[in-house]
């Protein structure tokens, strides 16, 4: 008789305070211990790979921002990467120091936001308070650069749609000395905290060996091989080769170290932003036209090819075909959080409890527009 | 870096015969085999290196009949992308998963059969539903079902007027 | 009797409006994309909280259920069974272009069209997405409403429930959360 109570089936829906997105487990519980689990997602998908069909090429750069919600300048990188290697054009030097910038704001802004999450599930709302306050400043300085707040439709095939404004690299500099005064207090708040050392040390482990079989990339997987698997430094894009920068890496992946090395990676971005402050190129052109002339009537040579940037989790791709036409044939988007979405949930959740799934989500890095598409 | 690209391709050549291939951008190889080469194929390149499957994913050729599988493998420490086509007849999509292989992609294989309607023999969760919920239509990413007509049927669009008071320009 | 009807009010509700009309409870759920504006409108810089609204975990104690984006036909099944939870007066504030016509996803066979078929809307915020600002300008002009007794969407809803059921059905087919273990 009291086996049949002792599993119940419970729903971490995604009407909850600690879920991250709109994104769904379902598990079965045993006390507060998973027993089994099964991701719902689905929730907020809008058929894009559908829609990107039924699109001019350039029109699809006001569509694509809104794959990834939370760090929308990647989705459009990808984009004119693959576009441009296409059609066999070559970008400004100017545009690569921008979009470099762009892509390494929006590093440190999701950063900001991730670390500010982890306040639902733990408790410690100071930490949102914090983080979000901090990362609205960024959304200022891209208010300023792009016109928008969230998605920015900038970086455009052929390279970014205009130059920066005026004393804009100053205030850049201004913003980031002021950030780093703030670490130390983030540090103190969030990773010398004991509550955190509670939930999350030796807690919702990634062993070392299922990392290549998952597909897993980004923080999960070098916080559990040691190796700087990143593509920033396997396959550089847009300058990554001339600037300096070191990947942190550690080789025992509990929640407790990927906290760490989220840490380590907001640090690393301001290294690498207060470089390219130095080195971007005073003058230049900042686009150069694919075609001839008239943006909404390029057509892009046949051919199909895959290009992928490092994003916060991970490696995001996406895979274009063309088939000369003005509209895309297919493309298919790779999102980072995939594997850690989807099979990490059926695999390595059971054996944590009910309040590891949301931080499972936070510290390896699941943003659900991205695999819903 | 090149020394590696020209390694991997010797390789491919010897042992399945494989001499056509594409390199859209640097470090990255596309090349075509056939349905029965293909486990074979995926299983050798897991061997030299290729430890992650970064996308499985299908196209839709409704002129040549055929959807084309794609599969795309990293190596991490050349940072060589290959991307491994291969194609399934379009009115009678069947494959073999490939999940001993390379376990990641048991959702991916869920999410092609969702939307493609290709049908993977070895993976039982195959034929559940993941990211549509109760859909009863045609298999949504094939190329001749009509989006915009679905959503106009199934939940309406907003009616605005057309007929407006004064014609702009005068009159 | 049309969707957009108006309903008569009783003499005791206008003193409960004018109480209710400066703390609301809103609904914790981010539907869509607009909820990346929803952290900065609830925090520090922007500050919510100082109209007297705070977050609230579950439907049944909350006042307000906010729409933020685009509804794709799954969540909708969803914001359904919890908007049916939440108790008498309720209101629902819906942010974006999505909700108005469709937005930039008009096209799409997984996104519905026109929230007002199938929720009663008392409030549109416009933007793609709408800013902290605009967010807090709305709030503020629906409590106004409030104390004016103007909004009725609950009222409305109960009136007129079967037609709002039949849309539903036809859009979502039934209102159950079936479990992804496929038992």
């Amino acid at each position: 008789m009291t086996d049949k109570l002792k599993e119940v089936k419970l729903f971490l829906g995604p009407q909850h305070p600690g879920m991250h997105g709109n994104y769904s487990v379902h598990m079965y519980v045993d006390g507060d211990l998973i027993k089994k689990a099964r991701p719902m997602p689905g929730m907020l998908h809008r058929g894009f790979e559908k829609l990107m069909e039924r699109k001019l090429w350039m029109s699809n750069t006001a569509l694509i921002p809104r794959i990834c919600v939370i760090e929308p300048d990647i989705n459009e990188m990808v984009f004119a990467m693959g576009v441009e290697a296409l059609a066999g054009i070559e970008v400004p030097e100017k545009a690569h120091w921008i979009r470099m910038m762009i892509l390494e704001m929006a590093r440190v802004a999701t950063h900001l936001f991730a670390l500010g999450g982890i306040g639902g599930p733990t408790g410690i709302y100071t930490s949102m308070y914090w983080a979000v306050a901090e990362r609205d400043l960024i959304l200022d300085l891209f208010e300023k650069l792009t016109g928008a707040r969230v998605y920015h439709i900038f970086i455009m095939p052929g390279g970014v749609r205009k130059d920066l404004p005026e004393n804009f690299l100053d205030d850049l500099s201004t913003y980031l000395e002021s950030l780093e005064k703030k670490l130390p207090d983030f540090e103190e708040l969030l990773l010398k905290h004991p509550v955190i050392h509670a939930r999350t040390k030796d807690n919702i482990m990634l062993p070392k060996e299922v990392v290549h079989d998952l597909g897993v990339t980004g923080i999960g997987m070098r916080s559990a091989t040691g190796v700087a698997y990143d593509l920033r430094k396997v396959k550089p894009y847009a300058r990554y080769d001339q600037v300096e920068f070191d990947v942190p890496t550690a080789t025992y992946s509990d929640a407790l170290t990927r906290i760490h090395i989220k840490f380590a990676e907001i640090k690393q971005s301001i290294r690498i932003l207060k470089q390219v402050i130095e080195k971007m190129p005073a003058e230049g052109p900042v686009r150069v036209p694919i075609g001839t002339g008239n943006a909404l009537k390029i057509k892009v040579p046949a051919g199909m090819i895959y290009t992928a940037v490092e994003s916060t989790r991970g490696e995001y791709g996406y895979f274009i075909v063309s088939d000369g036409s003005d509209k895309p044939y297919r493309i298919a988007v790779r999102g980072a959080s995939y594997p850690q979405g989807l099979l990490g949930i059926e695999k390595y959740l059971p054996g944590t409890r009910i309040d590891d799934a949301p931080l499972w989500m936070d510290t390896m890095g699941v943003c659900s527009p991205e695999i819903d598409r | 870096m090149t020394n590696s690209m020209s390694n991997l391709k010797g390789l491919l050549n010897k042992h399945y015969q494989i001499s056509e291939f594409e390199e859209p951008i640097a470090m990255e190889l596309i090349f075509d085999v056939r349905n029965d080469q293909l486990l074979d194929v995926l299983a050798f390149m897991k061997s030299i290196g290729f430890g992650q499957l970064s996308l499985l994913t299908c196209i839709d050729w409704i002129e040549k009949n055929e959807f084309q599988l794609v599969y795309i493998l990293m190596n991490w420490d050349s940072g060589i992308h290959a991307l491994v086509r291969t194609a399934v007849d379009r009115d009678n999509p069947k494959f073999r998963t490939i999940e001993h292989i390379y376990p990641g992609v048991k959702y991916y294989e869920r999410d092609v059969h969702e939307f493609f309607g290709v049908e993977f023999d070895g993976n039982e969760d195959s034929f559940k539903h993941l990211f549509l919920e109760l859909w009863e239509a045609d298999r949504p990413m094939k190329k001749d079902f009509d989006p915009e007509a679905y959503s106009e049927k199934k939940y309406g669009m907003r009616k605005y007027r057309t007929e407006f008071p004064r014609k702009i320009g005068g009159e | 009797m049309a969707i957009g009807d108006k309903v008569e009010i009783k003499a005791w509700e206008k003193l409960g409006d004018f109480f209710r009309g400066r703390s609301i409870w809103m609904m914790w759920y981010c539907t869509g994309c607009g909820a990346i504006e929803m952290p900065p409108t609830m925090t520090s810089r922007f500050d919510m909280e100082r109209l007297g609204m705070g977050p609230m975990a579950t439907p049944r104690q909350a006042d307000i259920l906010l729409i933020t984006g685009y509804l794709s036909v799954k969540t909708l099944r969803r914001v359904i069974y919890s908007y049916e939870q939440m108790q008498d007066p309720k209101y629902i504030v819906a942010f974006g272009s999505c909700t108005i016509n469709g937005g930039i996803y008009f096209d799409s066979y997984a996104t519905i069209n026109k929230l007002d078929d199938y929720l009663p809307i008392d409030m549109y915020i416009a933007g793609c997405m709408p800013r902290p600002e605009a967010i807090m300008n709305a709030f503020n002009e629906l409590q106004v409403k409030i104390r004016n007794n103007e909004v009725d969407g609950w009222k409305r809803y109960k009136k007129n429930y079967d037609q709002y059921k039949a849309n539903q059905m036809k859009a979502v087919g039934e209102v159950f959360v079936h479990d992804e273990f496929h038992e």
